[in-house]
């Protein structure tokens, strides 16, 4: 388990000699708990302690990084069952699963498609981590065409699903310099398929259905030198699989490290897209490091994409959207200029309200290092001045004939300075809450 | 640009200002105080004037009702002449503030078998100096050096330009009989501060300050270097409050124009005022004091020295004194910290101790008043100090008058609650049982106010002993200093959960322990090297950066705090 | 290999609340709702039973709702201009709750009346059998103003009454306390505001098994991951034994994902967002089926289809497996 900052400073000499660049020792060890800085940053640390705190930080769950011909999905090294204790690290790669029985030209539209597709969300561009390929014809000639098909479409990471070692050896024989991830192991062909990950130097995912077999595979698989697994719990049911991965986590958590491994689920329902999108919302929160989906389809992947997002953001950092000016409901160069800040629960609520109005304005999101309008004016995080500089920045002046400028209700105090800095402009006072807004441009605002 | 005429109703002549000018500063050309509590930031509503003709444009009118503006109110912080205008100022609210400092003084005993020779720096000798003669035609300065090395030992003595040519006339006057005063400093070179004729100086002692500037007070302690006798203590309030009630406001107000410079006089005023009393007290002349310290936080130590810090202090004081400002560790944690570390001997004892210190005193608003409160002076007071309030709130919240949330219960069926201007408020005391001509009361912002006060505060001791990975309760003592801290009832803190709840032989009353640290720095070098240690062992945990802070914050902004299982006594109390 | 899994025995559980009254009961309901009871975590069964399921309720108004998207109204049609019809229209949709919110105007643009509140709720009972959550439109004046007559017209119904919040929740208290009614307490995603007004509430002498706490939530994408953790965080206070913690929790991925822009705008919106009602529907579904995650006893949705998946994911979860 990872040290708290009082328990490092015991390890560390405690001289406050100030090398490392912090006023003492006691801050330094805060520092290395949060791990902002390297313990080598101390000259005077001892072996001994070097050891132990190297020890009490190995990540309790393997880091798989899955590498595709030009770009790599590293899930793993989570520390927490809860992300409010601390952020979740990795975000669980989403994969589209293509099996080989379908048409070549299914599969290359499936893969194309999913591959190009990207989603922008706050400002960050989402998009599809990998395929899973399946050999369900158990046929090594076919499912060696469908890796290829699927190579020759996209470049992203790959994991191989059949139980035929043969037939995985064969497809594997399309990829150059790759790290796939091939599964599975289970009781019968472990070995066979411990060979091959070997050979191929692969990740291996490992199925089974309970917690003990799981444990003794991974066990028989670590002693053939295969480090890098994945853990397929193979329960029914969402009930079940929601045990399976609460179990495997809580134990992994413990240091049980036949369990020290990330999972992987499938979501795919026979089709079933509605199906889909909760089984994937379900393996997302609770702590699936792979999800394959079997549909492609914008509105499912962006959903489950966003999902994602959201669960794997720092609790600890407030998120934040990109800085400008928003277009709301089609705005004309007379309509109402807005400012918030882009903390994005203040900008979600400012943008919501004015979009469900139906009223035309540009929103302008200033830069107040993802704080709330109040805590930012606080902070001193959001001024005359830095709202002077968005607004300049983002040329607002150019796109609107009215210069009128609305500043949250909260900031009134402002609108003295924020006339010197922006003479040309009217400052007018809006509610405090973004709820008042609509009523506040219909009736102060026409 | 266009130019106004601004007439005052206490002004004879009118005033000539561009279009745009704030109504502060027109007042300020008629030499007119307009009190700026908030620093000029439109929050505070204390410089509201009448605009009785004229236009003018208010930015804000936060703090105004409609009905204030329909009269003609309007902040003079926020509001810009754009016309010839004529201008009532209302008379300036007597603040009345109770001087807590000086009733408080701690306890400055001198340290056992001091020396002031070897304990400080300051160090005065008498020379009897040889004329000098046709034999010997060494210059002043050289023979006045020589005769120094051989009575002291001291290898160099440096003094400045002025200082050497008015040797002359001092040896001479003197019939080379003389007493030099001199910091030893380090390196073995002795700076000279002062040349006397011997005899001037057998009568005067040899003074030193020991200063601390307060957001609210300033303290200043003269003391005998000699025999480390604290001689006066005085404590003033600060004159920067009329430009900023809290740290915040005045950085405001610095940061405006020429905002800084006038903090900087005001601050000084307040130092000096005090000095120069005492020194008509004690018949002295300021040039006797040859020595001072400096504490504060770390706002009122830059505001008065500026950055750098190598200017004139301004001090009342012998100009070729040394001044010492005491080392601080952050931006929060002050030489007043530090010093109060020092002389509340935190660092002697291995006990777990909480050592609270910079509680400025909490007011609120004027209209406000608690029937218990004293009155000071024959003045109807105007609002009531941090400790009146906590006992009136703990006193509301212990009878049902308040909810564990701070909300008046409105559902009691006594006239005393009603809905006021700003929601719902207790009326302590109607018009007729008071000099006033408006019903006293206590409304729910009132209550919010000291709740986000003592939260802050809980908050803070939850963060710090979690950072240290200790459970607050296990303090075994808990210091409280501050010129505050003597009047808080700590059954009453306790019950509205301001401090942790623990046996009350475990709290412990300091006073002003900032400037009895810096009386302790100035009268002995070594505990001036120790507050440099305390400065550089302490670790500054930034609470704002904390997450924790928050949820620490939010769960103590109740009564007593969301977790009542940590106030067993108040749970007991209620039960 | 032997494993030993690593069970929970926690200290604590959720209180047991009961909506809704039968004849018997001093009520008009043919159904009622139990919800609550947890001794651990979310579908932990390997650790202890889930005494009762959690409950999908679908939000209605007192009239035809200004703001709602195009994809719920073409869905719902024309009930939606008639309360009573509306109520059966969820019922038969499968809901096991109705919430019935009140707007500050009726069909013709006039400002409520306590009279129109009450007839309302009349109707909206003759109509349905199933318990009903009825919530005013968010003022507090026009709040009190609607529930008090409310909660006094029907008496022993076991309604849930809200919204109470921090500054508001004496005089609904109150009624419900007169007339054995529930309330819901809405605080703004943060654990010890939820805990602070719970206290307040109890304080006033109401029995913990008549509040329910809403801690608020985000939609999806828009500060869902705020809503998840508070709710996590409540329900492991109250497993770890903190009474005023221990209320089952309900909340509205319905209203929240529904006036998300991607829920409500069809037309202009990038290509990569899909299908407009089929990502209306996810919305809400995603939504919903993460907070069941996190711990809600009760999601109040809007579309019938999203009631269907989130039912189905329920059953799916319930399903306790040996493990």
């Amino acid at each position: 388990m990872a040290l708290s900052g009082i328990q490092i400073y015991k390890m560390l000499p405690q001289t406050n000699c100030k090398e490392c660049g912090f006023p003492t020792c006691l801050a330094f060890s805060m520092k290395l708990a949060a791990k902002q800085v390297e313990l080598g940053d101390c000259p005077y640390v001892t072996d001994e302690s070097k050891q132990q705190l190297a020890e009490s930080s190995a990540p309790p769950i393997r880091l798989i990084t899955l590498k595709g011909k030009d770009a790599e999905v590293a899930v793993g090294n989570e520390v927490v069952l809860f992300r409010h204790e601390k952020k979740f690290v990795n975000r669980p790669g989403v994969l589209i699963r293509v099996a080989d029985t379908d048409e070549k030209e299914t599969i290359t539209a499936k893969v194309e498609a999913a591959t190009a597709y990207i989603v922008d969300y706050v400002g960050l561009d989402l998009k599809l981590d990998g395929f899973a390929v399946e050999a369900a014809s158990g046929d090594a000639a076919t499912f060696t065409a469908a890796v290829d098909a699927v190579r020759k479409s996209s470049n992203l990471p790959l994991i191989l699903v059949g139980n035929d070692p043969a037939v995985i050896e064969a497809g594997l024989t399309v990829l150059d310099g790759e790290k796939p991830l091939i599964m599975g192991a289970n009781a019968e062909n472990w070995e066979a398929m411990a060979d091959l990950a070997k050979k191929a130097e692969t990740a291996l995912g490992v199925e089974a259905g309970t917690l003990e077999e799981l444990a003794e595979l991974t066990e028989k698989i670590q002693g053939k030198g295969v480090e890098d697994m994945v853990l397929h719990p193979t329960g029914q049911g969402m009930s079940s699989s929601l045990a399976l991965q609460t179990q495997i986590r809580r134990l992994a958590l413990k240091n049980f490290r036949p369990l020290g491994y990330p999972t992987i689920a499938f979501a795919g329902s026979g089709g079933n897209p509605a199906k889909e999108a909760t089984l994937a919302a379900h393996s997302i929160c609770k702590y699936a490091g792979f999800v394959v989906l079997d549909t492609f389809s914008p509105e499912l992947v962006y959903s489950v994409l966003v999902l994602r997002e959201n669960i794997f953001t720092d609790p600890q950092k407030p998120i934040q959207v990109l800085p400008a000016i928003y277009e709301i409901n089609d705005p004309k160069p007379d309509d109402p200029v807005l400012v918030t800040t882009n903390f994005s629960i203040t900008y979600f609520s400012v943008a919501n309200e004015v979009e469900g109005s139906g009223l035309p304005a540009w929103l302008v999101v200033a830069d107040a290092e993802g704080m709330s309008v109040l805590t930012a004016w606080a902070a001193g995080k959001f001024d005359a001045e830095s709202i002077a500089k968005a607004v300049k920045q983002f040329g607002v002046g150019d796109k609107v004939s009215k210069k009128v400028i609305v500043l949250p209700g909260h900031v009134a105090v402002l609108s003295g300075e924020l006339e010197e800095e922006l003479p040309d402009w009217e400052i007018r006072v809006g509610p405090r809450e973004a709820v008042d807004l609509p009523g506040y441009m219909k009736s102060a605002l026409t | 640009m266009a130019e106004y005429e601004v007439r005052f109703d206490s002004h004879p002549e009118p005033i000539r200002v561009p279009a745009g000018t704030l109504l502060v500063e027109v007042a300020q050309q008629a030499g007119i105080e307009i009190q700026q509590p908030c620093g000029g930031q439109g929050r505070c509503g204390r410089c509201a004037v009448i605009v009785e003709s004229g236009q003018v444009r208010r930015r804000s009118i936060l703090r105004l009702s409609k009905a204030d503006v329909e009269a003609g109110y309007a902040l003079a912080c926020q509001t810009v002449i754009e016309g010839d205008a004529s201008i009532t100022v209302p008379p300036p609210e007597a603040i009345q503030r109770r001087l807590t400092t000086d009733h408080i003084a701690p306890e400055a005993a001198i340290p056992e078998g001091y020396d002031a020779s070897r304990a400080q720096s300051v160090r005065r000798v008498e020379i009897q100096l040889t004329p000098p003669s046709m034999d010997d035609q060494t210059d002043d300065w050289g023979r006045l050096c020589a005769s120094f090395r051989r009575e002291t030992g001291v290898e160099r003595l440096n003094a400045s330009l002025d200082q050497i040519r008015q040797l002359g006339a001092t040896l001479r006057s003197s019939d080379w009989h003389v007493a030099l005063t001199f910091d030893t400093g380090q390196n073995g070179e002795a700076r000279l501060i002062r040349t006397q004729p011997a005899d001037a100086a057998a009568d005067t002692p040899l003074c030193g300050l020991a200063i601390d500037i307060g957001t609210t007070t300033v303290t200043v302690w003269m003391v005998d270097l000699l025999t480390g006798q604290v001689m006066r203590q005085a404590s003033e309030y600060n004159q920067q409050i009329a430009r900023g009630e809290d740290v915040i406001s005045r950085i405001i107000y610095a940061s405006k124009g020429n905002g800084g410079t006038e903090l900087r006089e005001m601050v000084l005023g307040s130092i000096n005022g005090q000095i120069q009393t005492a020194c008509e007290r004690a018949k002295l002349a300021t040039d006797d004091i040859v020595k001072a310290t400096i504490t504060g936080n770390s706002t009122m130590m830059v505001l008065l020295l500026g950055i750098p810090a190598d200017i004139d202090v301004g001090i009342a004081m012998n100009s070729a004194g040394v001044v010492d400002p005491l080392p601080g560790v952050a931006s929060y944690v002050g030489a007043d910290i530090t010093a109060g570390v020092l002389s509340s001997e935190l660092r002697s004892s291995d006990d777990l101790t909480l050592f609270i210190d910079a509680i400025e005193e909490v007011w609120i608003d004027g209209g406000t008043y608690e029937p218990d409160c004293r009155v000071i002076g024959n003045v109807a007071a105007r609002g009531i100090c941090g400790s009146g309030l906590i006992s009136l709130v703990a006193e509301m919240f212990l009878t049902g008058l308040l909810d564990k949330g701070g909300n008046i219960n409105e559902t009691l069926d006594t006239p005393r609650v009603r809905r006021g201007r700003h929601g719902p408020e207790y009326v302590i005391a109607w018009a007729a049982e008071s000099d006033g001509a408006e019903d006293i009361v206590i409304a729910r912002v009132d209550i919010d106010n000291l709740l986000r006060a003592k939260a802050a505060i809980y908050a803070g001791f939850i963060v710090l002993a979690n950072s240290v990975g200790v459970p607050l309760e296990t303090a075994e003592r808990v210091l409280i200093g501050g010129s505050f801290g003597k009047y808080i009832n700590v059954e009453k803190a306790v019950q509205i959960g301001l401090l942790p709840d623990m046996p009350w032989e475990r709290f412990h009353f300091l006073g002003n322990t900032s400037v009895k640290g810096a009386y302790l720095a100035l009268i002995d070098s070594a505990a001036r090297d120790e507050i440099a240690e305390i400065a550089s062992a302490m670790t500054y945990i930034e609470l704002s950066a904390d997450n924790t802070f928050y949820e620490a914050f939010t769960s103590a902004l109740f009564l007593p705090h969301t977790d009542l299982s940590r106030f067993p006594s108040v749970e007991a109390a209620m039960a | 290999m032997s494993i030993e899994i690593p069970k929970d025995k926690w200290p604590g559980a959720v209180q047991t609340v009961t909506l809704g009254a039968t004849a018997e009961q001093g009520g008009t309901r043919t159904k009622v709702v139990t919800i609550g009871g947890e001794q651990t975590l979310p579908f932990m069964h390997f650790e202890s039973e889930t005494p009762n399921r959690p409950v999908i309720a679908m939000e209605m108004s007192s009239s035809r709702p200004g703001g709602w998207s195009q994809v719920l109204q073409d869905t719902w049609g024309d009930v939606l201009d008639d309360p009573a019809k509306w109520a059966q229209a969820c019922e038969q949709a499968g809901a096991e709750l109705i919430v019935l919110m009140f707007g500050l105007t009726d069909a013709d643009d006039n400002p409520i009346t306590p009279d129109f509140a009450v007839q309302t709720v009349k109707a909206v009972l003759e109509a349905t059998g199933l318990p009903l959550v009825v919530l005013g439109p968010g003022q507090v004046d026009i709040d009190n103003a609607i529930l008090v007559p409310i909660a006094d017209a029907t008496k022993g119904e076991r309604l849930v009454l809200g919204l109470c919040e921090e500054g508001n929740y004496r005089t609904i208290v109150a009624a419900a306390m007169a007339n054995d009614h529930l309330v819901l307490g809405r605080t703004p995603m943060d654990v010890n505001l939820a805990k602070q007004l719970n206290i307040l509430m109890t304080d006033m002498g109401l029995p913990r098994d008549r509040i329910i706490m809403d801690p608020t939530t985000g939609a999806l994408g828009y500060g869902i991951e705020y809503g998840y953790s508070v709710m996590e965080r409540l329900r492991l206070a109250a497993l770890q034994g903190d009474a005023m913690t221990q209320l089952p929790l309900m909340v509205n991925p319905g209203f929240e994902s529904w006036k998300t822009k991607e829920s409500k705008v069809g037309e202009g919106v990038p290509d990569a967002w899909g299908d407009w009602a089929e990502r209306g529907v996810h919305w809400e579904t995603v939504t919903a089926v993460s907070l069941i995650e996190a711990g809600a006893d009760v999601v109040v949705l809007r579309h019938p289809d999203s009631l269907t998946r989130v039912k189905e994911s329920i059953d799916e979860l319930m399903a306790a497996e040996p493990v």
